[in-house]
């Protein structure tokens, strides 16, 4: 008998440690939304010119990686950048420092130019302590680090004057070079192809880089001179990265006009006000609730609260190891946690006290008084819980974050309120003699 | 301790009154709300720019309201943030940001204000921000009646349903009259009260559904009665502690969450009242018009 509380305690210990572990510490392993910690939330909607072939969707990818490359080039920890439907591209920029000037480069058109590399490794090395030559400029190739954030990789003193533009190409597709590597061919148009022509016979030997927005993208070695606007850039590629630079050189000339339809911009000093704000009401009413408790119903009071605890070390446990982002409406989904989880308890300990009255043993009231509760305590947090993932699933932003906490508490109740509350119950019970309940 | 010993009030004897009281302040407050007409919502769902500006030095809502008037950029309010002067809220027509912050900048000087927070919402955003609130509404409620319908009887699932809306609706009043506006977070608010509303309306229903398993009875007036009455201190209890954090909530949470934990205050009182006078009571007078045997 007493064995299987052995397992259940252990369970209940394991659990304890777990979320714990979780958690610790709480300031990294927290996901703070746009408004905690400040930042950047735009929505841009593509919009189709009537004499636009191409469907929709298709134009959204190729704006989204040109976006992608931009937002790269911030170096922000973490962005998002989603598409969301047909037509609309979600950027997310938390802790961004100048938000004005991210939203500028987010908005402005992309820009895609062929830049011819001046492979004098004396004048880079000057170029690179500050004397940079006259008509020259230095770019860089960006690299994800193993953290996801894009640092300068390989500067390149390139010509400022671009030689070819974007507006040129008719097309970019990944094909396999004479080795089997993938490569990426581009095609000109007529134009384009002329002076694609003279460029490469000038310049045989030399590099070319593929500037986007400013970011080095490819600097491939000009081999010979290449007429009739087709091209190759080999580079020992794999293929992932041959089609992200075939989707940048198409993407290059933006093909439809990007209007930016929302924008949230939150200051970090507001984000830190609203995180104190956050964390006095939660706790406050936290406190108030958990005394309130115990003045009512003494030991059994005690009881719900250590629940309770446990429902915020859970829920904050799941937060951190989903990732889910904390919103100020977020905290305000645990606070209500609080004050709404403790409605199992209420409803179980009101239950043991009716079947006292009928006078039953402590042992056969408490039992009773937990079965009886159940069916009231299962459909009053489902109807809660379908609310709850309502407001995650449609939600956006802050109000996504409180769909979230609110929902993973009402599930973690399920288990303190009820397991965990039974257990000690059951077991105090057994291995105390108890008269009577004081409740 | 107990809050109330054994009670045995005729809650389902004073209906009439409650459905007197509900009806009053609904169409009252509902009035209000159409005739307040796109004042009701915030940039979220009609689409413009909002600013949170802080100040260096001490600055009045009408200096700035001056300043503001002065560059014809249509309607707009200004509110002021706290206590100490030194922040403001400012709403406008959608594209007129730029223009306030030029404004205040050669007014205030540029180093004297600093942008706390932004947003600006287009139109078409507003619109389909719109139509997603109504979707999660609408998700929302169907969901609640199907469950309850499963659980219960479909005449308890549209007691319940009907307690959900009377209950939004009373909040919305409540918006309208103490000059409120509706933004997502007062939406995240609503449905919230939603869920709250049935929670409580559910735990009452679960005693009526435990009681005439138990008696056999059709005397349904009477049994509901004694459910709601034996309920009634958890009833009280779970308002209470539910209570306490709103009002923490209300009290020391600040300004991006007052609208929010406003609603929430009234609308938990009020979804505890509806359970009681509304849900349970439509149940009765529905019988009473159409007698009906529930199978539970």
């Amino acid at each position: 008998m007493l064995k299987s509380y052995y397992y259940k305690f252990a369970l209940i210990v394991a659990v304890i440690g777990l979320f714990i572990y979780q958690i610790y510490p709480v300031d990294k392993k927290m996901k703070k939304g746009l408004d905690l910690q400040g930042g950047v939330h735009v929505v841009l909607q593509v919009e189709k010119t009537p004499e636009e072939t191409e469907k929709i969707s298709e134009l959204t990818d190729r704006a989204l990686e040109v976006i992608r490359n931009r937002v790269d080039a911030l170096g922000v920890t973490e962005p998002v950048i989603q598409k969301q439907g047909m037509d609309r591209i979600i950027v997310d920029l938390p802790g961004v420092k100048e938000p004005e000037k991210a939203i500028k480069l987010i908005g402005k058109t992309a820009l895609l130019e062929f830049k011819l590399v001046s492979d004098n490794e004396k004048l880079l090395q000057q170029a690179l302590q500050g004397k940079v030559p006259e008509g020259y400029e230095i770019l860089y190739t960006m690299k994800k680090d193993e953290r996801g954030i894009y640092r300068k990789e390989t500067p390149l003193l390139v010509k400022k004057k671009a030689e070819l533009t974007g507006k040129y190409i008719k097309d970019a597709y990944v094909g396999y070079d004479r080795s089997g590597f993938p490569d990426v061919n581009i095609v000109l148009n007529s134009e384009g192809a002329k002076i694609f022509e003279k460029v490469t016979a000038n310049n045989i030997g030399k590099r070319l880089a593929i500037v986007l927005d400013g970011v080095v993208k490819s600097a491939p070695v000009i081999r010979e001179r290449i007429p009739g606007g087709k091209a190759q850039i080999t580079g020992r590629f794999n293929m992932e990265e041959a089609r992200e630079l075939a989707i940048v050189l198409r993407a290059g000339a933006l093909p439809a006009k990007v209007n930016m339809i929302y924008q949230e911009v939150v200051g970090p000093t507001l984000g830190k006000k609203y995180i104190q704000q956050g964390f006095k009401a939660a706790l406050y009413g936290g406190i108030f609730v958990l005394v309130f408790m115990v003045f009512y119903y003494f030991a059994f009071g005690l009881l719900a609260d250590f629940a309770l605890s446990l429902n915020i070390l859970i829920l904050l446990g799941i937060m951190a190891s989903i990732k889910g982002v904390l919103t100020m409406p977020g905290i305000a989904g645990i606070a209500l946690t609080i004050g709404m989880a403790v409605d199992a308890n209420v409803l179980i300990f009101e239950r043991i006290r009716e079947e006292i009255k009928t006078g039953k043993s402590p042992k056969t009231a408490v039992d009773a008084g937990y079965v009886k509760a159940w069916s009231a305590i299962i459909d009053s947090n489902i109807t809660t819980l379908i609310t709850g993932f309502i407001l995650f699933s449609l939600g956006e932003g802050a109000v996504k974050g409180f769909g979230l906490t609110l929902s993973i508490g009402i599930i973690a109740n399920l288990f303190t309120a009820v397991f965990v509350t039974k257990t000690i119950v059951d077991w105090i019970l057994i291995t105390r003699k108890v008269e009577k309940l004081r409740i | 301790m107990e809050l109330v010993k054994n009670p045995n009030i005729d809650f389902l004897g004073k209906r009439k009154i409650a459905y007197l009281f509900s009806i009053i302040i609904i169409i009252w407050g509902m009035t209000t709300f159409f005739m307040r007409g796109k004042k009701n919502f915030g940039v979220d769902f009609i689409g413009g720019d909002l600013l949170q500006i802080g100040f260096k030095n001490k600055v009045s809502v009408s200096e700035v309201r001056e300043v503001l008037k002065k560059i014809n950029i249509g309607y707009f309010t200004v509110q002021a943030v706290g206590t100490e002067g030194k922040e403001v809220i400012i709403k406008s027509n959608p594209d007129t940001s730029e223009k306030v912050i030029g404004a205040l900048k050669n007014r205030f000087g540029e180093n004297n204000i600093e942008i706390k927070s932004k947003s600006i919402v287009s139109p078409s955003m507003s619109i389909s921000l719109r139509k997603k609130a109504l979707y999660a509404f609408l998700l929302g409620i169907v969901g609640i009646l199907f469950y309850l319908s499963v659980r219960f009887e479909f005449r308890f699932a549209v007691g319940a349903t009907i307690a959900i809306f009377h209950d939004l609706l009373f909040v919305l009043s409540a918006l309208a009259l103490t000059g409120k506006q509706i933004d997502a977070t007062a939406i995240a608010a609503l449905l919230t009260i939603a869920g709250y509303s049935v929670n409580d309306t559910v735990v009452v229903f679960d005693r009526i559904r435990e009681n005439i398993r138990k008696t056999r009875s059709d005397d349904y007036i009477t049994i509901f009665n004694k459910s709601i009455n034996e309920t009634l201190s958890r009833t009280l209890l779970t308002s209470l502690t539910t209570l306490l954090v709103v009002l923490s909530l209300f009290f020391f949470g600040g300004e991006s969450l007052h609208t929010f934990s406003f609603a929430l205050l009234v609308g938990f009182i009020i979804g505890t009242y509806s359970s009681v006078f509304i849900a349970s009571s439509l149940i009765i007078d529905w019988h009473r018009i159409k007698p009906y045997k529930f199978k539970l």
